[in-house]
């Protein structure tokens, strides 16, 4: 145990060639002599990961910050982040997202109503706005510090390792790489050097020791990698920021002007017409059958036409704008009206809101009298002219008829149209008569009525429902990404190889290690070796596979 | 990496992810639309009335307490409550002005409700169509009733209907 914790805080002074080390380094970082016994005993494969140097979570921790880091270091603890990221990414797929929920209702209730216990659950947890929930957020942040704090505690050493490689290694590093071979002359090793110099592998040479080595970039791939994972994350979370992200609804009746959200009052649209366009089904080509096999009518296009506006007042809150008219466009789908950092989608229509209703008057006889009339259900009128000598008084109205008052009044349960109730008065000049109409009832309030008043039709409103779309993270994210690519290729695509040769003394040592593709490594020395009439490298692990 | 550059890099980045994770989450978290409550500063606005005044708050609180309530006459305790603030508001209101803010209904429907009450209202009613005050304040249930001083500062809120004594308690606080 003594000696261990000795081996764990002290510098470590090589036995063979004198070099300092820092605590915790398995190789020496200037020979490449094994300090730690058992440094490759556990790991049969590629001893050579980190070059032997010391990994700095593995020595001691210190203060709060050092244990924080040291904790997030592990490579442990990043794959739990990412495998808890994982699956709560996917349980946020079981249920739909609140974003997909109909607009306005109470998403606690919806999802308890629609899914039961597991449903509330599911809220309560956060899991129906996965992406900001406290704890996904909180995880992220997580995510992020074990990238930065694997890759700095990794990286630095690797890079001070590979900054600082000598050319002379001891014998032992020789005959320890999978790829070796030695040769009873020394006379080629200048051909050998030569010849691998050519494959564009860059010398380092210490007397006749030397070291040969391409593709060290390679080694750079996971970082520049895990750089584009955290621009990544950054982005992400900057969607947070007020004004970064932006995803709203628009909805406007045809005709009607609204202010733009999140433009503080600076921008107003008027929906000018909405377009809803269908395909022809006896069109007469091929796609009629399947056209009139779809009962609802099939759409091509969705459109709105605005105005657009900017308020020249920054007057307060309720009071009238001054808008100055900057632009016209037609939203359709896929071609959003663009403005700042803004684009204005078309997301989809509404026509389930009463605008109007028709009504036409009858006498006992069931005779129409005069001119129907339409009553416009936002802003009704007190009177309308049926005739010269008959005109019918709106006495009480509610757009969404309740009950009878105590006093005669009409009550509504909302102010959205959606069942109106009417009290007319039907004034001939001589006698009124009263009556109560509601969608598919009328009921005579006066005695003995002369006249009778018939629904006719209705007419709904039809409203544009667009989004207003901003995203000034997405460069960020972009940008991120592509590094991301970049660092996976880097990683994938480059070999690092090296390749050291000892040409001190009588015979020649050739050792060889790469981070991936020995097979290449291989072939490419076998062919220097071959051009100077040499036996080809020994290959360790094939040796052991035709052995075991 | 020397032991004082290790130092700063570890403690930097650790305080750095934490301090953005904490303004993310207090973004994220914080109610998004913004709700005005006691101690906030009342939005200003300017209203047309039912009488077809403009009305502006701002010039109201220069030297009055303001009550403003927000109602609908699709709203029960709404109704039930006006007729208890007329009487209130007819005691005498030299030093305040009620404001009942009608949220998106038309004239009519407004004419109606009132011209079924016993007495006219005598305070000032204001129409927000598009429900725009209505938004701006975050109004949730109705009626919602809040109390402006004369610095513009709400010191009093109540989402359901008020008593009479509340009403008295309100402009109490109002021209405090």
């Amino acid at each position: 145990m003594q000696d261990k914790k000795n081996s764990e805080n002290k510098e470590i002074i090589c036995s063979h060639c004198g070099h300092v080390n820092p605590p915790g380094t398995q190789l020496c970082q200037s020979c490449g002599k094994m300090i730690n016994e058992n440094y490759d005993k556990k790991k049969i494969k590629d001893l050579m990961r980190y070059d032997g140097s010391a990994v700095r979570s593995k020595v001691k921790s210190k203060s709060i910050f050092d244990k924080i880091w040291n904790f997030f270091t592990s490579i442990k603890v990043g794959v739990a982040i990412i495998a808890i990221i994982a699956i709560a990414a996917a349980i946020g797929t079981i249920l739909p997202q609140e974003y997909f929920i109909p607009l306005g209702a109470d998403p606690l209730e919806h999802y308890t109503e629609r899914y039961g216990t597991f449903g509330m659950l599911y809220y309560k947890l956060g899991f129906t706005e996965l992406y900001s929930s406290w704890w996904f957020v909180l995880l992220n942040g997580m995510l992020a510090l074990s990238i930065i704090a694997a890759s700095v505690d990794r990286g630095v050493p690797l890079y001070k390792s590979l900054k600082n490689q000598r050319a002379k290694k001891h014998d032992s590093f020789f005959r320890r790489q999978r790829l070796n071979n030695t040769y009873s002359s020394t006379e080629q090793t200048e051909s050998v050097v030569k010849g691998l110099q050519d494959k564009k592998y860059k010398l380092k040479q210490d007397g006749n020791h030397y070291l040969l080595e391409k593709g060290r970039l390679s080694r750079w791939g996971p970082y520049i990698n895990h750089t584009g994972l955290i621009i990544l994350l950054v982005g992400s979370m900057l969607r947070f920021f007020p004004g970064v992200y932006i995803d709203e609804v628009i909805y406007a009746q045809e005709g009607e002007t609204v202010s733009v959200p999140t433009t503080d009052g600076k921008y107003y649209v008027k929906n000018e017409a909405f377009t809803l366009d269908t395909y022809d089904e006896d069109s007469g080509t091929v796609f009629d059958e399947s056209l009139q096999q779809n009962k609802e009518m099939t759409i091509s296009n969705f459109q709105t036409d605005i105005s657009f506006y900017e308020n020249k007042s920054a007057d307060v809150i309720g009071s009238k704008p001054d808008l100055e008219k900057i632009d016209d466009y037609s939203i359709r789908v896929n071609h959003p009206y663009v403005f700042e950092d803004y684009q204005l989608y078309q997301s989809s229509y509404d026509n389930s809101q009463l605008k109007s209703m028709t009504f036409r008057l009858e006498d006992k006889d069931g005779n129409t009298i005069g001119e129907n009339f339409e009553v416009n259900l936002d802003e009704p009128a007190d009177t309308y002219e049926i005739s010269e000598d008959i005109n019918i008084n709106m006495r009480a109205y509610a757009p969404d008829f309740l009950e009878i008052d105590e006093n005669g009044t009409l009550l509504s349960e909302t102010p959205v149209p959606s069942n109106p109730a009417f009290v007319f008065e039907v004034d001939n000049g001589e006698k009124k008569e009263l009556s109560l109409l509601q969608i598919m009832n009328s009921t005579d309030i006066s005695e003995g009525n002369e006249y009778k008043i018939k629904f006719v039709e209705a007419e709904e409103h039809v409203a544009t429902v667009l989004t207003l779309k901003k995203d000034l993270s997405m460069p960020i994210i972009a940008t991120g990404f592509v590094i991301f690519l970049i660092g996976l290729f880097i990683g994938s695509y480059i070999n690092h190889r090296r390749i050291w040769i000892n040409g001190d003394g009588d015979s020649m040592s050739i050792a060889a290690h790469t981070n991936k593709n020995y097979y290449g490594l291989k072939k490419e020395i076998n062919s220097v070796l071959e051009a100077n009439n040499l036996d080809h490298m020994n290959d360790k692990e094939e040796q052991d596979k035709s052995k075991g | 990496m020397k032991k004082s550059t290790r130092k700063i890099v570890r403690t930097g980045t650790i305080i750095t992810i934490v301090a953005l994770l904490g303004i993310t989450l207090y973004l994220n978290l914080r109610d998004g639309s913004q709700t005005i409550n006691v101690g906030d500063e009342a939005v200003d606005f300017k209203l047309e009335t039912l009488d077809g005044e403009q009305l502006q708050l701002s010039e109201i609180t220069g030297d009055k307490g303001v009550i403003l309530n927000f109602w609908g006459t699709w709203c029960k305790p709404c109704r039930e409550e006006m007729p208890d603030m007329n009487q209130v508001y007819n005691e005498g209101h030299e030093d305040y002005e009620i404001v009942a803010v009608n949220v998106s209904e038309n004239k009519q429907q407004i004419s109606q409700f009132i011209s079924g009450l016993s007495e006219d209202l005598d305070y000032p009613i204001a129409l927000d169509p598009n429900r725009s005050v209505t938004k701006a304040y975050n109004i949730g249930p109705l009626p919602t009733t809040i109390a402006v001083n004369k610095d513009g500062v709400v010191v009093e809120k109540q989402e359901y209907q008020l008593t009479k004594e509340d009403l008295h308690k309100f402009i109490e606080s109002s021209i405090e």
